[in-house]
């Protein structure tokens, strides 16, 4: 295996990479068992997160995973900097490079920014999320928290629901759950559905036809409504009659043992209601979890500098 | 001072054949074409077996960024980027900074044309609309008696379809061409590139093809309406060349340019958010590539145009849904067609006299160069078997943002000629 600098997206990664890290965060989820969490791997490391659209839960995960292996963590407040003054991504660049971090944590409501700031920067840069682009390391804590579930991934059978247009969750953990020999398949409205899915994938445009793919786990998008500048969909109201897992969809779940997962946050009575919440099957903390077993993995794989 | 060059190959419009010649110059004019002509008296020789002697090349879509935008390019390097790349006259795109909208910024970018080295060579477009807002008609009588050979808008369409009638009627009774930027704003939207499966694997804004394709099918019906000249620029998809060559073909007045970027690069090129393949309209599909090429050769294209687009490293090295839309063209557009096209016998010289030098002048009304005696002595020595190295010190634009920086193309403009006087050699 080749060291490797960033981590930018899931395209890029080869098998190999990927079993590193899901296998190398079975032990780091072991160390939250124990009463000291703390391991020194990363000693004398400083992990910057630059995060220029605000995700608490995405940053807290890093932080929390960078604390854990003893490496120091600093964060870039975009809001105060003078990012918002017309400096250019590139000139932050510069001005971290002068820092000597080790690792850039980015998020960026462009796709394609921590592809730009890697080519610029000796520290590895790990994409947090770029617009519609990708979003790798939520595709790995996916990945890790079905394997732990079903052992085997191969044939288990995943139906994503929701804004598939717009999502790099969509994008990212779709492929990685392909990648780890598991079947796809997407429900949508007509207008939020790409109009060039792979062959591969399967296309619902209702949930009575979606169900009847036997999923074994449905994985609710959030509805992004605050990023949708068109009427992709008349209101969040219609959205969830047609689309959102509403109680009598909980119900038909439960009945068959679906597994239910999002990458949070949730957007209650839209995409979900409170029975979902609670639903007994629900993986969602499960994945807060395991995105912090997921990103130690990741900080103690990549290498700065390579 | 004579000039004779030697065993040259020459190319026509009329034959896909190359003819080996000497070509005898005195003063502005050719005075001489034979298989053999004896060294005159005092002439200098220039040996040219194995090369190519051909027309100068004329694009009539250039962005010189002047006045406003020197940073990119101003119309001196402009000018010397044509004729590195074997290019003696172009029309400039009126989107400058204020922009070409009326008589006195013509006359001002004209007369800085004029000071260049192919200063007769320069015409200017002007506006449709004033500040190519798309609202008010631009002085459109003034700027054709300044000199103005065309109306555009380029970069926008003109949105309003009753602003671009009234337009399209004004420019028919003065007798100028009318250009479209072909594309309906609400379905480009925010796209940084081509609609499909490379833009949803980039997670960026795509731009589908229909934008382009309706707003061209719109045009060209206000143009048979109105009866105006209608020039569709750059031209990307199968369909919507497809729309234009009906309408050719029942005789509505249209002609239509395609850049050698769309023939030679899809949108699978981008790769890892490679802003040298960022313009607009965007690199579409291989498929499309293969159309525009079938229909290059079968002559459903008046003429090739580069949209030379400077903009500087800066800009460019931005990511991708911020960069500017443009890649530069003029030094590359000549190799670049030989190196993927005419060497590999997909097309002939002929193909590029006719569509890159003779009917881009003839759509101006101005002649064509053609190497024949009495003739007006503008053409260029083109070497096939030389390599191009489009690097930094070898391009003479401002800007750089080509995707053949530092790429190498199969062939050399080894000489270039204006109007008898030798502007390039090497």
């Amino acid at each position: 295996m080749n060291p490797r600098k960033d981590l930018l997206d899931i395209q890029s990664l080869t098998d190999e990479e990927i079993t590193f890290v899901l296998e190398n965060a079975v032990p780091f989820k072991d160390l939250f068992r124990r009463s000291v969490k703390k391991v020194p791997t990363l000693k004398g490391r400083t992990m910057l997160t630059l995060f220029y659209e605000p995700s608490t839960r995405t940053r807290s995960s890093f932080e929390v995973a960078a604390s854990r292996l003893s490496a120091d963590v600093t964060h870039f407040d975009v809001e105060s900097s003078s990012v918002v003054k017309g400096e250019s991504v590139l000139d932050t660049v510069e001005t971290l490079e002068a820092m000597r971090v080790d690792y850039i944590v980015v998020r960026h409501k462009q796709a394609g920014i921590p592809n730009l700031i890697a080519k610029n920067t000796a520290a590895s840069v790990i994409n947090a999320g770029d617009g519609w682009h990708a979003h790798p390391t939520q595709a790995l804590l996916d990945g890790f928290t079905l394997r732990e579930v079903f052992k085997d991934t191969r044939g288990a059978r995943c139906l994503i629901v929701g804004d598939i247009q717009h999502s790099r969750v969509a994008r990212s953990t779709s492929l990685l759950l392909r990648r780890l020999g598991m079947n796809m398949a997407y429900l949508a409205p007509g207008s939020l559905m790409p109009r060039e899915v792979p062959q591969e994938v399967a296309q619902f445009g209702n949930w009575t036809d979606a169900l009847e793919w036997k999923p074994d786990v449905v994985y609710l998008l959030r509805v992004q409504s605050e990023r949708l500048e068109e009427p992709f969909f008349p209101s969040a109201a219609e959205y969830h009659k047609n689309y959102g897992l509403t109680d009598a969809r909980v119900q038909i779940l439960r009945e068959r043992g679906i597994y239910l997962m999002h990458p949070g946050p949730v957007n209650r009575g839209v995409e979900i209601t409170d029975k979902g919440m609670d639903y007994e099957r629900s993986l969602i903390n499960a994945q807060v979890e395991n995105g912090i077993a997921v990103r130690m993995s990741v900080l103690y794989w990549l290498r700065p500098g390579a | 001072m004579k000039r004779l060059y030697r065993h040259a190959q020459i190319a026509s419009e009329d034959s896909p054949k190359l003819q080996t010649a000497d070509v005898l110059v005195e003063g502005d004019r050719i005075i001489g074409v034979a298989s053999t002509i004896e060294k005159a008296d005092g002439a200098e020789v220039i040996d040219c077996s194995g090369r190519v002697l051909m027309p100068a090349m004329f694009d009539i879509h250039v962005h010189a960024r002047e006045p406003g935008q020197e940073e990119k390019e101003n119309i001196a390097t402009c000018a010397e980027a044509a004729i590195n790349g074997g290019v003696t006259g172009f029309i400039m795109m009126p989107n400058t900074v204020p922009a070409i909208d009326n008589a006195g910024v013509v006359r001002g970018v004209l007369e800085s044309a004029g000071r260049t080295r192919i200063g007769a060579g320069i015409y200017t477009t002007g506006a449709i609309t004033k500040g190519r807002k798309g609202e008010e008609l631009a002085g459109i009588a003034g700027m054709k008696a300044a000199g103005a050979v065309m109306l555009t808008d380029d970069g926008f369409p003109v949105d309003n379809p009753q602003v671009l009638r009234r337009a399209m009627e004004y420019a028919r009774d003065y007798d100028l061409p009318l250009a479209s930027h072909c594309e309906v704003k609400e379905l480009s939207g925010k796209g940084a590139m081509h609609e499909g499966s490379v833009s949803y694997a980039l997670g960026l804004h795509g731009i589908p093809s229909i934008s382009e394709e309706i707003c061209i099918a719109r045009d060209i019906r206000l143009a048979e309406f109105t009866g105006v000249h209608l020039n569709i620029q750059h031209v990307t998809t199968a369909r919507g060349m497809e729309t234009i060559k009906r309408a050719k073909d029942r005789g509505i007045r249209v002609t239509c340019e395609v850049a050698p970027h769309h023939l030679i690069f899809s949108h699978e090129d981008i790769g890892n958010y490679d802003t040298h393949y960022k313009m607009n309209p965007p690199l579409r599909t291989k498929e499309d590539n293969a159309a525009l090429l079938r229909g290059l050769i079968d002559g459903w294209f008046d003429v090739i145009a580069t949209d030379h687009a400077p903009h500087t490293e800066f800009e460019k090295n931005q990511d991708f849904a911020s960069a500017p839309f443009g890649i530069t063209g003029l030094e590359t557009a000549l190799p670049s067609l030989h190196d993927r096209f005419i060497s590999k016998g997909i097309f002939g010289w002929d193909l590029v006299v006719k569509r890159y030098s003779a009917e881009p002048r003839r759509m101006f009304k101005l002649p064509p160069v053609p190497i024949v005696e009495g003739g007006v002595a503008e053409f260029i020595v083109f070497n096939p078997e030389r390599t191009t190295k489009f690097t930094r010190d070898f391009m003479k634009s401002k800007s750089v943002n080509t995707p053949f920086l530092d790429q190498e193309l199969k062939g050399m403009v080894e000489r270039v000629v204006y109007r008898g006087e030798e502007l390039l050699a090497r």
